[in-house]
């Protein structure tokens, strides 16, 4: 069986759908095989919903035929990280303390998607609650890197990120709140896009960190990312915290030129103790980058570590609140490192936390002054490629939460500011291990970011390598 | 500003009804600590009317390039 449409792009198998050159149930069923191959090997997938995708597929199907169609993704099959509500569905958030809990409502990112069409495949494995950036889970098992099954996949969004680089979904939701969209995107070879803080709403997603979690697909190309945004941006009564901005045509940004743009690249911290071939392919980038016509200019950014500091504890305070009722209750059912981390947040006076909520706009305004002059800023997605997950994986050994910080350490700053990121794939080390950049712009400036990722994916094809099937 | 020491911690997390033992307030300790001393340059500087909600009206302030 040919599993050729497994391959295409998000938004080439939604066309492809739409105007009956294949059908969703021919696509689904070639989700499925690719599924069935590479499973075993990656554990990406929680939970795997065959039968009931294939008839949701068949009347998708049907409904095209009368002419009804849903929206932008009719009959595209997609699955993602196991934390969003989907009413009726069990959603384990990675933990055994929720693996029975049956969601009562429909997340609103997940309910916009539905609305355009989109099909179940099922959900996608995560690190327990959202709460690690390598993609370890002590009770449902690490998930598997396709382009290298020793090595992590990163987290939170593990599953999403090795699914969507394994082609078994056309795309992923994720959750970012200290990079948990960019690493799988960064250590999977896929696009990752976190936006800004509100501009999407968070109604109906586990809650890790209120002032700081975000919601964004993962996916092949910066276009596919557009398409999504479109989907999910905007006001929610939902969610409070999700603006009313104006959501611009993101896909049209896709195909803008970069030509003029101004791209900063920081001289210090993102440049930093970089590996050898992290600093090789951001040398590489912005070399492409600049061919095609952007111009490339050095930026002095304010002190990244205060910002990294900041992030960790307005994280761990607001973490340790949501779980405290579980702290107290069930502290056994924890995996050791998120029980650790989750008590950190004890230790943080009040005073403190609402110190480094009262900095963040003081900090926001003194990052938009060194970056007034450019439109966007490039830097690794992170200092090294994949890690090997027995190097990795650390539990609560001393020495953890220094492993946390120094894979993260590229990623926390923005989460802090609330500024959107996209990461994307950008070239392979020798040993055939992807690497990603960030591209970090505006409040509420996505569009150029997905601008600037569009043209670099036009100019180059690390997106578009797929892993061999084992 | 400095890191919490593990008698703190223990007490700390006592008041907040999730008591903890030394063991793991040492660990706590190791593991929080940085960030505390990331911070010190900025704890208790911060201008007497900085509210968080500072932020929001940042994020959505017109840049001028």
């Amino acid at each position: 069986m040919s599993t050729e449409p497994a391959l295409m792009t998000l938004t080439a198998v939604a066309k492809a759908i739409a105007n009956k050159q294949l059908s969703s149930h021919e696509v689904t069923r070639a989700c499925l095989h690719r599924i069935a191959q590479w499973q075993p090997h990656l554990n990406a997938f929680m939970e795997i919903e065959s039968e009931a995708a294939l008839k949701a597929a068949e009347e998708a199907d049907a409904a095209l035929a009368k002419g009804e169609v849903r929206g932008a993704l009719h009959g595209v099959p997609l699955a993602h990280k196991d934390m969003y509500y989907d009413a009726g569905k069990v959603v384990t958030c990675g933990s055994l303390i929720r693996r029975d809990f049956v969601a009562q409502t429909t997340s609103t990112a997940l309910q916009r998607l539905n609305d355009a069409g989109s099909i179940r495949l099922g959900s996608l494995q995560m690190a327990e609650f959202a709460y690690g950036p390598t993609g370890h889970n002590a009770h449902y098992g690490a998930v598997r890197n396709p382009w290298s099954f020793p090595h992590i996949t990163g987290g939170s969004s593990s599953g999403s990120g090795s699914a969507v680089a394994a082609r078994l979904t056309f795309a992923a939701l994720g959750s970012d709140t200290g990079g948990s969209i960019r690493m799988p995107a960064h250590f999977c070879g896929v696009t990752g896009l976190k936006v800004t803080y509100g501009r999407v709403s968070r109604a109906g997603a586990m809650p890790l960190s209120q002032s700081l979690d975000t919601v964004g697909p993962l996916a092949q190309t910066a276009e596919d990312c557009a398409l999504l945004l479109q989907l999910m941006a905007g006001p929610d009564p939902e969610d409070l915290t999700a603006s009313s901005a104006p959501v611009p045509d993101y896909m049209a940004a896709t195909a803008a030129s970069i030509k003029g743009l101004k791209i900063g690249v920081p001289t210090r911290f993102y440049v930093d103790d970089l590996d050898p071939e992290v600093a090789r392919i951001l040398d590489e980038t912005i070399a492409v980058l600049k061919r095609e016509g952007a111009d490339i200019v050095k930026v002095e950014l304010p002190d990244q570590r205060q910002l990294v500091s900041a992030s960790q504890l307005v994280l761990a305070v607001e973490a340790a609140a949501f779980h405290k009722r579980w702290l107290i209750e069930r502290p056994q059912d924890y995996g050791p490192q998120v029980l650790m981390r989750l008590q950190n947040g004890l230790a943080i006076p009040g005073v403190t936390y609402l110190e480094a909520l009262r900095w963040r706009g003081a900090a926001l305004a003194a990052h938009v002054a060194a970056t007034a002059s450019v439109d966007a800023v490039i830097t690794p997605a992170a200092p090294v490629p994949a890690p090997t997950i027995a190097e990795s994986d650390i539990g609560n050994a001393p020495g953890a939460e220094a492993v946390i910080q120094r894979l993260t350490r590229f990623t926390r700053p923005v989460n802090y500011l609330g500024l959107p990121s996209l990461a994307i794939p950008a070239g392979f080390t020798t040993t055939g291990l992807p690497v990603g950049m960030q591209l970090i712009g505006r409040s509420f400036d996505e569009a150029t970011l997905l601008t600037i990722g569009a043209a670099f994916q036009r100019a180059t094809d690390f997106h578009a390598k797929v892993p061999a099937i084992p | 500003m400095s890191r919490p020491s593990p008698k703190q911690i223990v007490a700390m997390a006592d008041v907040a009804g999730v008591p903890i033992n030394t063991e793991i307030a040492e660990r706590v300790s190791n593991s929080i600590g940085p960030a505390f001393e990331g911070f010190a340059a900025i704890a208790g500087t911060l201008p007497f009317d900085l509210e968080p909600a500072s932020y929001l009206l940042m994020q959505t302030a017109k840049v001028v390039k």
